[in-house]
């Protein structure tokens, strides 16, 4: 069942809100349940890796390096994880700023590799909304086939 | 040489070992990738254990290949 005045929605609003708040394309698609989820999910991998990588993963510089070093890769992940990876990331340069990275540590890796994941998830989230309001007729097509 | 092969899978579950890291962060990508393919939350939970047992087993028979062919080598 399409949500009321669900032909007004934009897909690019939905892609939008889903890059500000995770879960929130969802939500502006009428899906709330699956929004809470994606929500709780992703921020939650979000804040695990942060605190697994004891705060400084987010960076998209090492203080006291120069441009072009090998964390852009990894913050180009982390920002697609939207608005939380943006509002954590003066909080992580500065944690990075005031001690020194063990780059070695297993924990600060996966702590990356967590925040790293969490934007991915959440750029396939926001894949899902946009086609979820661009092709509102096409919901819920997939529970037809069998599970890949 | 099982012995060994037996120490290295215990290994990898015990608690000081960060690789048990893997477990949340699959089951995370387990839920979140099969609730963007289906609606119904049944359907979810199960296609998300599915999907966390068969990624967890591939990854151990990958890890037991890797590890015998560097103590074959």
């Amino acid at each position: 069942m399409r949500p009321a005045g669900a032909e007004e929605r934009s897909p690019v609003a939905a892609l939008v809100l889903g890059w500000i708040l995770p879960g929130a394309g969802h939500a502006y698609a009428g899906r709330w349940g699956k929004a809470v989820l994606f929500f709780l999910c992703i921020t939650g991998l979000l804040a695990a890796g942060l605190v697994v990588g004891g705060g400084t993963v987010l960076l998209y510089q090492v203080p006291g390096h120069a441009a072009g070093n090998h964390v852009r890769l990894w913050y180009a992940a982390q920002f697609c994880a939207g608005g939380p990876a943006v509002a954590l990331t003066p909080v992580s340069q500065y944690i990075a700023s005031q001690r020194s990275i063990d780059w070695a540590d297993p924990l600060h890796e996966m702590g990356t590799l967590y925040t790293a994941v969490a934007g991915f998830l959440n750029l396939l989230v926001m894949m899902d909304a946009y086609t979820r309001v661009a092709y509102p007729h096409r919901k819920g097509d997939d529970d037809e086939k069998e599970d890949a | 040489m099982w012995q060994a092969v037996a120490g290295f899978f215990a290994d990898l579950v015990s608690a000081d070992n960060p690789l048990w890291l893997y477990y949340p962060l699959c089951l995370v990508v387990a839920v979140v990738y099969k609730a963007t393919k289906y609606d119904e939350p049944k359907r979810i939970v199960r296609a998300a254990l599915h999907f966390f047992v068969s990624v967890t087993l591939g990854m151990f028979a990958l890890g037991l290949v890797f590890y015998l062919i560097a103590r074959l080598l």
